[in-house]
């Protein structure tokens, strides 16, 4: 008898190959059969007709903290994922020494945004090693989880303080072979570094201080495993991004190993990026090297609030050099009548309609939670201000702590996105899962995968598309009896319709530790996801099952 | 004998991006002496202390300005 039937189904099985009628049987956490099947099972589910795929695999997150209280990395699960990759961009919790704990948390909160109640009250900080954080979140999870290492902290452990001084000596480089050694026989998946990423007082993280003599040592140990090498390149300048490239070839063929950067942006005002950097890709997969480039799938807005000057008013002199005064200052000129009037001129005739209209009201921990997700216009038509004005009052009325949104302002050319997505070598990822939580949503990509590049441009098709986050995403990373619908494979499931799945809307949620705030995007189009053969969520809900691994 | 000042590189252009964190950013577009263009991205900070430098009340009066501008005027 099998565990779980899933009947009326339409397969497409992470190959790529066409999809086609049929059933799933799961036993003990595994694929049975994939076809037409006869036979009893403990729990049928009926797709009616909808597709039947593997489990999505997210390889950029950053829940290495929410895990630890969320087995599920909500609302990741619904959204079809059932593998994330914590541990990116040089950051993770383990191995940390009590007494580092301050500094690895402040460098988390620049990253992840989260409150401080999430680091101090949501979890029991019982570990030291890599292995002990892997006990810790193995107790409850519904999610699989992949760990990479970080450099960062591989460096902290060694060297402590002088890890953000200075490069490394020999000795030291030693023991931080010694440790990447020991994180990955405890089951981390790879190792993770930055060259680009900050501290919260504005400080380089400790990976940034490694000479290459030093990240060659540590590519040597990913090669006695063939693990994973994750770098953040200085993503903002093509011909720095394409000197990791090089590098990166280099310790892939020297080592043997995969490597992967991330992220990849396109834009109208850079738009020889990509090209360049995926010709340099192309160059080095012809030598041998593994160089995954990593895109996401969403486009980038940009969101600001008068509590810091932003770009967004570089077009505006006067507002400029308001928002750049001391607040006290800054708030004395927004309240003045004569300035305000001024500034709302600047505009032009409209009073900001169309330049600043279409902004999105978001949170801030002050913001109204009846005008967040409204547009400005809409506020102000309302309020009987222009929408300049209205911008100003509003951020008044909540101590400036009100942030607003302009939506798509990069990567969001859908004609070009699309080809670029389905490039052979390129790694759909990218997503930040778990990031920068109070800006902005870093879930649904891969719903916005299928309603963007395969219902709309029909850039890939809904096969390509599947295999792109499923069996690819498995090999690229070494994730054995992950990403594919065949006898032996784990149960990794997700039973979505094709005409509806898409990342939902964004909206603000009082979930984390401290009722602290984030964005988050309700599933679309999903129906029921598994885990390692047990249902995790179905039709809208989270069940109690807690069947996720820490997977290798 | 005159000594004739090295050619440098020139600001030729400026535009607002997106940056990954949800940032405005500013691509300031670089041409070398020798014809060939770079764009630099500078965060908010930098971006705007480069325009109060420069004097520029809008992006296009950044064009014409020389490259060290970026640096802090040196």
């Amino acid at each position: 008898m099998f565990d779980v039937l899933i009947t009326n189904g339409r397969i497409v099985d992470g190959s790529g190959e066409p999809a086609f009628a049929g059933d799933v049987a799961i036993k003990g956490g595994r694929i049975a059969a994939v076809g037409r099947i006869e036979g009893e099972a403990r729990e049928t589910l009926d797709a009616g007709g909808r597709v039947v795929a593997p489990g999505f695999i997210d390889p950029h997150t950053h829940f290495d903290v929410q895990l630890l209280w969320d087995g599920a990395a909500r609302p990741a699960l619904e959204h079809g994922v059932t593998c994330v990759v914590p541990g990116n961009c040089s950051l993770s919790l383990a191995p940390l020494k009590a007494a580092d704990r301050p500094a690895v948390v402040g460098m988390f909160q620049q990253i992840e945004e989260m409150p401080p109640e999430a680091f101090t009250q949501a979890f029991e900080w019982t570990w030291e090693d890599f292995a002990g954080y892997r006990r810790a979140l193995e107790k409850s999870l519904s999610i699989n989880v992949a760990p990479l290492v970080g450099h960062s902290v591989i460096r902290l452990w060694v060297m402590g303080a002088a890890s953000q001084e200075r490069a490394s000596t020999p000795g030291e480089i030693a023991q931080m072979q010694d440790l990447l050694r020991e994180c990955l026989e405890a089951g981390a998946v790879g190792l993770s570094t930055s060259f680009v990423d900050m501290d919260e007082r504005g400080r380089p993280v400790p990976s940034r201080f490694a000479q290459f003599e030093e990240l060659d040592a540590l590519a040597a140990v990913l090669g006695e495993f063939g693990r994973m090498l994750q770098i953040v390149p200085e993503f903002y300048d093509t011909d720095l991004t394409i000197a990791r490239i090089d590098q990166l070839a280099e310790l892939s063929l020297k080592h043997g190993i995969p490597t992967t950067f991330s992220p990849v942006f396109d834009s109208s005002i850079t738009p020889n990026n990509v090209p360049r950097t995926l010709a340099r890709v192309e160059e080095q997969f012809a030598r041998g090297a593994r160089v995954w480039p990593q895109m996401q799938t969403r486009p980038i807005d940009i969101s600001f609030s008068l509590l810091r000057p932003s770009l967004f008013f570089a077009r505006w002199p006067r507002w400029v050099r308001i928002l750049r005064q001391p607040v006290e200052s800054r708030l004395q000129a927004l309240r003045d009548p004569e300035t305000v009037e001024k500034m709302v001129a600047d505009l032009g005739p409209d009073g900001g309609e169309a330049m600043m209209g279409g902004l999105i009201v978001r949170g801030g921990d002050a913001a109204p939670a009846a005008l967040v997700g409204r547009t400005l216009g809409d506020i102000a038509r309302e309020r009987g201000e222009v929408p300049a004005l209205a911008l100003i009052n509003l951020s008044l009325e909540n101590d400036l702590d009100i942030a607003f949104l302009a939506a798509s302002r990069g990567h969001e050319r859908t004609d070009r996105i699309g080809p670029m997505l389905a490039h052979p070598l390129v790694h759909i990822g990218a997503s930040d899962g778990g990031a920068h939580i109070a800006s902005f949503a870093t879930y649904g990509d891969t719903g916005y995968l299928f309603s963007e590049f395969v219902r709309k441009s029909g850039a890939l098709s809904l096969e390509q598309a599947v295999r792109k986050i499923t069996a690819e995403t498995a090999d690229i990373w070494g994730l054995k009896d992950r990403g594919r619908l065949a006898p032996g494979q784990a149960a990794d499931v997700v039973i979505f319709d094709p005409d509806t799945i898409a990342r939902g809307e964004e909206r603000p949620a009082f979930d984390m530790p401290g009722d602290g705030m984030r964005y988050v995007r309700d599933a679309a189009g999903i129906d029921t996801v598994l885990v390692n053969g047990h249902v995790a969520w179905r039709k809208g809900a989270y069940s109690d099952a807690r069947a996720g691994v820490v997977c290798v | 004998m005159s000594v004739r000042a090295p050619a440098e590189p020139v600001i030729v252009g400026a535009e607002i991006a997106a940056g990954h964190d949800g940032s405005a950013e500013l691509v300031v577009q670089l041409r070398h002496p020798n014809g060939a263009e770079e764009p630099v991205v500078l965060d908010a900070e930098k971006g705007l202390d480069l325009m109060q430098r420069c004097g520029a009340a809008s992006l296009d009066d950044l064009a014409g300005r020389s490259w060290r501008e970026i640096l802090g005027g040196n």
